[in-house]
């Protein structure tokens, strides 16, 4: 049921290129979705996380980016130019997650997945490494923009009974 | 539509989505605002306003009090009985909308959102307003 498929996939993929285009007016191409292994694909400096929890698996959705390409989808997004990462617009990583988290609790619920609401929190640090204590295999979903690269990770350890 | 000089009243836990509605609302034209980082620090805000707040836009999510737990109290409470109250969430499963529309929400606004679908929906909210 909550198997890391396209099925799964798909609503979050979504959510991130909607919500990128509607706030940021950025086309967000996604790449193709891998498995994690070791260190991030890129260098990340702030991520916004949410717990998954349903009466099925629990798991967790993280959208992390690099500084410069979270400080433009920022001044795209508030109408100013941000040069650095301040208490001021920090939260926005958290932001994005909980919207795109939203569209595709909308999808996936629809389908019977009883994702429950969360509310997210974001992770901050040079050169980032967001460490994971799920056994489950973590997947990458990486997107481009015109500021650059960031990614998804989509985390999900269906042993929960 | 409202008149401009309204006060907005302008709730979220989240400082970069309180400057975005912010910003999408001057851009209506709007000028006058006041923000809360949750339900409980609105209602002390709506209470403490001068001049009185015309329309609140809260989000639904959020710790502490919620934007569903402030419009409950808001229409508990026979000053505000007909006060424009927009909510503004990334979810909007059915059991929500009827939840939201059940505690007297004048519109529910459901994220991403534009300047325009923001602005439509505070047309329609106007509306009910004008006519309730």
């Amino acid at each position: 049921m909550a198997k890391v498929d396209t099925a799964f996939i798909k609503p979050f993929v979504d959510g991130t290129k909607e919500t990128l285009k509607t706030l940021c007016n950025y086309t967000a191409v996604p790449g193709k979705p891998f498995l994690k292994k070791g260190n991030p694909p890129i260098d990340i400096d702030i991520a916004g996380v949410i717990g998954l929890t349903s009466s099925a698996f629990s798991g967790s959705i993280t959208i992390s980016f690099p500084e410069k390409v979270f400080l433009k989808i920022m001044s795209k997004m508030l109408g100013e130019e941000y040069t650095q990462i301040t208490k001021e617009i920090e939260d926005g990583a958290a932001e994005l997650m909980n919207i795109i988290f939203g569209h595709a609790k909308r999808v996936l619920n629809t389908n019977g997945y009883q994702i429950e609401k969360a509310i997210p929190t974001i992770a901050r640090g040079k050169s980032l490494q967001l460490i994971s204590l799920t056994k489950a295999e973590i997947v990458i979903l990486p997107f481009e923009i015109e500021a650059g690269a960031f990614y998804i990770e989509v985390a999900i350890d269906e042993t929960k009974k | 539509m409202f008149d401009l000089n309204t006060k907005i009243l302008i709730v979220d836990d989240m400082m970069t989505m309180r400057k975005l509605v912010t910003k999408s609302c001057k851009e209506i034209g709007f000028k006058d605002f006041i923000e809360a980082a949750d339900g409980a620090l609105a209602w002390e805000a709506l209470n403490n306003a001068t001049p009185p707040v015309g329309i609140i836009i809260s989000d639904w999510n959020m710790p502490n009090c919620s934007g569903i737990d402030l419009l409950k109290r808001v229409r508990g409470d026979a000053r505000y009985k007909k006060l424009p109250f927009l909510l503004v969430t990334a979810e909007a499963e059915k059991h929500q909308v009827l939840e939201a529309v059940g505690a007297g929400v004048s519109e529910y606004v459901i994220k991403p959102f534009t300047k325009e679908s923001l602005e439509a929906k505070l047309q329609s909210a106007h509306k009910k307003f004008s006519t309730g």
